[in-house]
């Protein structure tokens, strides 16, 4: 899914030729979302998603396609004025149905990942902050699943699952958590072992307090960036799983679905493919950028220069 | 039984001919006959059928065979007559002659003179005899079509006498696609295990090509040879080998064809097969076929005024558009082409209107009670998946929520056989094609009532119907035009009572390279290639 | 470094088993029946009742895993219910095609991004830096399967330069026939000296073995331009920069040396996923491998196959980072100690 890289030695960042060397915290903001066209890019394109969306229902031509509707005599048209992206083999509008699909692939991927978080966090803080028998069990049974491929396992339990939405999100969550007991584990660890945590259990204060006001809010900004690479990897998943017909099914709009009930029209009727297809590279290239910039911008271990 | 579905579905059917002499185009169709060159030896010629889904998949033994995997064997077996859609009689095959009493309860055939088996034997009386009565006994595949039958006698060599229990049209029912083929029983020696010594695999027929090897699950799945002591002889120009290979996606089988890797294509959907018109190297086919596609309604669950309901509200003139060719319209469940069609029947229309008033009649329907109801459907047949939307469409008009499951066909067939009525399905798509040139193959296998579920997945059951069912076959022997009164008869009280939705009849579209000749449709054998009938082009 | 081996040896063992545990569990939750599947399509009641009992279903659960661990270690992997055969001889049958061809994409994906990763680390910010992480973050967001369509599209059709499917020309079947050694194609034609058929094979695996190496290629680019870059801002980088050496020694030399490990950890990484995403493509390549079995075994819903094919990738992926971990140990001494 993500691909991780090592730790980085620290860099300050601070603007060469800076009188006294201080600048305030917006000055900085600003001048690595300028440097950052990563951030720029991807945001913008991620907001676009987000309200076509949201404002599906009132854009697009013709919602009902996104439905159950069907319009037997005007199958297979090619793309042309009155339909962007043409129709598919039952007559529905491609352009309506890809526009739709924003609704659905991006809107698992964040059930998943909000279901992988609320597994993933408090196993990941039970195992780095209390160690010992604890973590060895969690870390050996995240291991298990990490043993897998991720679309690997998901695929054998959305194949065992009657195909449906739910399914498939059952399926890839069941897949993801692992990873982020792992994330949450090695932060919860690493605030764990320091001198001033050590001191706070000295004086008494609860491992409660000490884990909602010191290692949560250390772990927010690593698990915002894992977040946002892994939406680009959970809608590719998510897309593969129902292209195998074990995800969404018809009529659901979803990308995957729709490429490969097109499949059997491709070459001539190559509008079927190509822009579900399109959806899904350019949803996940946006949000593969948007998880980037993030790391460049908030993990403080990562050196600026990259 | 008969997964029609199973090799119906699916887009790329494809025939791939490898011909890897001459005719082969672009870089890969492999080396030509310059790589041989040792002196004399010609080069095999080579048919490859490109099929979508595995081809032998109910087993090697022709007396059960009901699946697939005719197109492997109609080349390695044979029948005592073969079927002729252009005089729609019968001709001689293996049978060179045949008379019936007059009151059709014996009928006496000459057999063709020496034909030798595969395994070497003689082909006798004896031996064609042995043959029926076992494919009988096993009860398996068509085997009702000899339910007739009570004995053979062989007073020569090379007569065989059928001893009839009622009348029935035997040469008509010896051409059939399944079940009718004439095969050596004593291929596994004394004492042998037949069917075992069968699935090895070996073949034990008298056809003109024989089994080279069988890769099971395999890309190359069936390679024939062609059989030196055929009775046909080989003079002229014969395909010497026949290879069938499993392709499932049909744009790639497009693509091979194309290339001119695959010289048959069995079935693409109808936009892949239109874009090969003009393609320099391809042609195209296009013809009516006897293979229909039904909607099986549970009559158990759902009753007579929904069953209408669910007839009025199916959009039938959409389906045929959306289907661009692939299909036209039926009347009754006979096609047209076989004795005993009707295009004066009283078949249903797309009537949204009736078919609310219809529902309103049983608490359902629009501004009522929603009804929920599943359909199951071949996956991967992009034609059943393109009729199981707009059935959903249409029917979400009339507030019913139709939830459409596209099965492999092992699994959806499991499920309408359940032995638990609430595990069945409300629709069953499926396609039927008749057994031999006839309808009797429709009314028995689908509407006679049945004990456990096999083909009836309607799960219909009319004691007026069945009893006709046992009358009608004794008439097409004896009194033809009795018996086409009542196949009408029989039609009226089925569209009446609706336990079936006739959505279409299939026209094939066959696609396949011009480098060779000979090719006809016959839509007694259904996607059948009968190769020693070809002539490759050089 | 041996009590390092043993102990990540006893680990991955540790791993598998409940690989294999958890495998079973997910499949216990079949919707549809197996043992109708495998009665086949004659079956009357009692003989899936007796498939059912044949096929060990009614079984407590407990007893039907252990059962299954003691199978799966004697090489007892269950029968398929679509082909009837050992799932195990099934997966050997199908495996060498889908090896070949994520050894081949990995290869392709080596020989891509190493030496786009270090050409984007020289020039960080450049042109050709933003032209290559824009390519690999592509890569990592491609859908495998569009790509495989589209390319078929574009190379096989239109341009008519590759073939479209098959491992190789079918022709060559009677003229040059294969003869299986290995079970892989394109070593089995060189090793018998088959020209025509080793051309063929080499030809046939171009397309595929490139769609699924745009992934692993993005991946492996996007790492080595981390490492190189981090390196190269290090003390004893400078240290050598300052002593004369050219800049190839700096990047080749020094560099290099350090960003190969995690290279080498995401080659593990990359091989797992690689194998489950030829999954996506065999069958618009009619290639015959373990993704084309799985296919057919989703479509059949059977189970043992299904099963037999998720160890067998999930195993295989446990020993690639074995292996792995283990080359890095003996290759870096840091590691041991973890």
């Amino acid at each position: 899914m993500t691909d991780s890289v090592v730790a980085q030695p620290v860099q300050p960042a601070v603007p060469a030729g800076t009188p006294g060397g201080r600048v305030s915290r917006r000055e900085v903001t600003w001048r690595a979302l300028k440097a950052n066209p990563l951030l720029a890019v991807g945001g913008t394109l991620v907001l676009l998603i987000v309200l076509a969306a949201i404002f599906a229902p009132l854009i697009v031509p013709f919602p009902g396609d996104a439905g159950a509707a069907t319009h037997p005599f005007s199958v297979l048209k090619a793309p042309s004025g009155a339909h962007l992206f043409g129709t598919d083999q039952v007559g529905r509008d491609i352009l309506s149905r890809v526009l739709y699909g924003t609704r659905v692939s991006p809107v698992i991927a964040i059930i998943v990942l909000a279901i992988a978080c609320l597994i993933g966090v408090p196993l990941g803080v039970a195992a780095g902050f209390l160690g010992g028998w604890v973590d060895e069990v969690i870390m050996r049974v995240t291991d298990v699943f990490l043993a897998f491929p991720p679309l690997l396992l998901a695929l054998a339990l959305a194949a065992v699952l009657p195909a449906s939405l739910t399914s498939l999100t059952i399926a890839i969550a069941a897949v993801w958590w692992p990873w982020y007991v792992r994330l949450i584990r090695g932060q919860a660890a690493s605030v764990a072992g320091r001198p001033y945590v050590e001191a706070c259990r000295a004086l008494g204060v609860s491992r409660l307090r000490i884990i909602f006001l010191h290692i949560l809010p250390n772990s927010i900004t690593p698990l915002l960036v894992q977040v946002s690479l892994d939406v680009g990897g959970v809608i590719l998943t998510a897309s593969a799983l129902s292209f195998l017909g074990l995800g969404a099914q018809d009529p659901v709009p979803d990308w995957g679905l729709m490429i490969a009930e097109g499949q059997s029209y491709f070459t001539p009727d190559w509008w079927l493919v190509t822009f579900p297809g399109l959806a899904i590279l350019v949803t996940a290239f946006a949000f593969n950028l948007l998880g980037d910039g993030l790391r460049d911008l908030l993990d403080p271990k990562r050196s600026l220069i990259s | 039984m008969k997964s029609k579905k199973a090799w119906a579905a699916a887009g790329a059917a494809s025939l791939a001919v490898a011909l890897a002499a001459c005719g082969g185009s672009s870089y890969s169709s492999g080396s030509s006959n310059n790589g041989n060159g040792n002196g004399g030896a010609t080069a095999s010629k080579v048919f490859t059928y490109d099929t979508y889904t595995q081809v032998m998949i109910d087993g090697w033994d022709p007396a059960t065979e009901y699946s697939n995997g005719i197109i492997a064997m109609s080349n390695m077996y044979e029948t005592l007559t073969r079927y002729n859609p252009v005089t729609r009689t019968v001709d001689p095959l293996l049978a060179t002659s045949w008379t019936h009493s007059s009151n059709g309860l014996t009928w006496t055939f000459q057999l063709r003179h020496n034909v030798y088996f595969h395994t070497g034997r003689l082909m006798t009386a004896k031996a064609a005899a042995a043959a029926i009565m076992r494919t009988k006994k096993l009860n398996g595949g068509a085997s009702y079509i000899w339910g007739a039958v009570k004995s053979i006698s062989t007073p020569s060599e090379y007569t065989m006498v059928f001893h009839l229990s009622e009348a029935a049209p035997l040469d008509l029912e010896a051409s059939a696609d399944y079940s009718a083929y004439i095969y050596d029983t004593q291929a596994a020696g004394p004492g042998g295990n037949l069917t075992k010594w069968l699935n090895a695999p070996h073949d034990a027929g008298t056809g003109p090509y024989t089994l080279q090897t069988w890769n099971n699950g395999q890309e190359f799945e069936v390679i024939l040879k062609a059989f030196p002591k055929y009775w046909g002889g080989w003079k002229g120009q014969h395909y010497t080998k026949v290879v069938y290979r499993v392709v499932p996606q049909d744009t790639t089988a497009a693509q091979l064809l194309r290339s001119g890797q695959v010289n048959f294509v069995e079935q693409l959907s109808p936009t892949l097969w239109k874009s090969l018109q003009g393609v320099s190297g391809i042609k195209l086919a296009s013809s009516p076929s006897w293979q229909n596609l039904l909607a099986q309604l549970n009559s158990q669950a759902l009753s007579e005024p929904i069953r209408q309901a669910i007839s009025y509200g199916t959009d039938y003139q959409g389906i045929i558009a959306a289907l661009s060719g692939a299909a036209s319209p039926s009347s009754g469940i006979v096609p047209a082409g076989l004795f005993g069609h009707f295009s004066d029947l009283p078949n249903y229309s797309y009537d949204p209107a009736k078919a609310a008033k219809l529902l309103n009649s049983a608490g359902y329907g629009p501004g009522k009670k929603p009804l929920n109801l599943t359909l199951t459907y071949l996956a991967g047949d992009s034609n059943e998946q393109v009729v199981a939307t707009l059935m959903k469409s249409s029917l979400a008009k009339l507030n019913i929520n139709l939830q459409v499951q596209p099965l492999a066909w092992a699994t959806q067939w499991a499920k309408g056989k359940s032995t638990s009525p609430s595990a069945r399905q409300d629709i069953f798509l499926e396609y039927w094609w008749p057994d031999y040139a006839d309808p009797f193959s429709w009314f028995t296998n689908l509407l006679a009532t049945e004990k456990q579920p096999y083909f009836n997945l309607s799960y219909y059951s009319n004691a007026t119907l069945d009893s006709q069912i046992n009358q009608v076959e004794s008439l097409v022997a004896t009194n033809r035009s009795a018996a086409s009164a009542l196949y009408k008869t029989m039609q009226d009280e089925i569209l009446q009572q609706a336990p079936i939705v006739f959505l279409y009849n299939t026209d094939y579209q066959y696609a396949m390279t011009n480098n060779f000749s000979g090719f006809s449709v016959n839509p007694a054998y259904p996607n059948v290639i009968f190769a020693y009938n070809l002539t490759p082009k050089s | 470094m041996l009590t390092f081996v043993a102990r990540r040896i006893l680990l991955a063992i540790v791993v598998v088993v409940g690989v294999i545990v958890v495998t079973f569990l997910v499949a216990h939750v079949v919707p549809g029946d197996p043992a109708a599947t495998w009665a086949g399509p004659h079956a009357s009641a009692a003989q899936v009742a007796r498939a059912r009992q044949f096929l060990g279903l009614n079984r407590p659960l407990i007893v039907q895993i252990v059962s299954y661990l003691g199978g799966i270690a004697k090489g007892n992997w269950g029968v398929s219910v679509h082909t009837h055969r050992g799932v195990l001889s099934d997966i050997m049958t199908a495996a060498p095609a889908t090896l070949e061809l994520v050894l081949t994409a990995l290869l392709i994906a080596v020989a891509v991004g190493i030496p786009l990763g270090l050409l984007s680390a020289r020039r960080p910010g450049k042109p050709a830096d933003q032209l290559v992480r824009t390519g690999s973050i592509l890569g990592v967001s491609m859908p495998i399967f569009w790509m495989a369509l589209i390319l078929q599209l574009i190379f096989s059709q239109r341009l008519k330069l590759l073939p479209a499917a098959g491992e190789y020309s079918p022709g060559l079947l009677f003229t040059h026939p294969l003869v299986k050694r290995t079970g892989f194609p394109v070593l089995d034609s060189l090793l018998g000296g088959n020209m025509p058929m080793f051309g063929s094979t080499l030809v046939h695996l171009i397309l595929p073995a490139i769609v699924v190496a745009a992934y692993p290629a993005g991946l492996i680019a996007r790492m080595v331009r981390a490492q190189v870059l981090d390196t190269i801002g290090e003390t004893h980088v400078l240290n050598v920069r300052a002593l004369g050496f050219s800049e190839r020694q700096v990047y080749g030399r020094f560099t290099m040396k350090q960003a190969w490990p995690p290279v080498a950890a995401a080659l593990g990484l990359v091989f797992g996923y690689s194998l489950v995403n030829t999954f996506l493509v065999e069958s618009i390549f009619d290639w015959p491998g373990l993704g084309s079995y799985a296919a057919a075994s989703i479509a059949t819903l059977d189970t043992p196959a299904i099963l037999g094919v998720t160890l067998f990738v999930a195993i295989a992926y446990v020993v690639a980072n074995l292996v792995v971990d283990i080359v890095q140990a003996a290759i870096d001494p840091r590691i041991r100690i973890r």
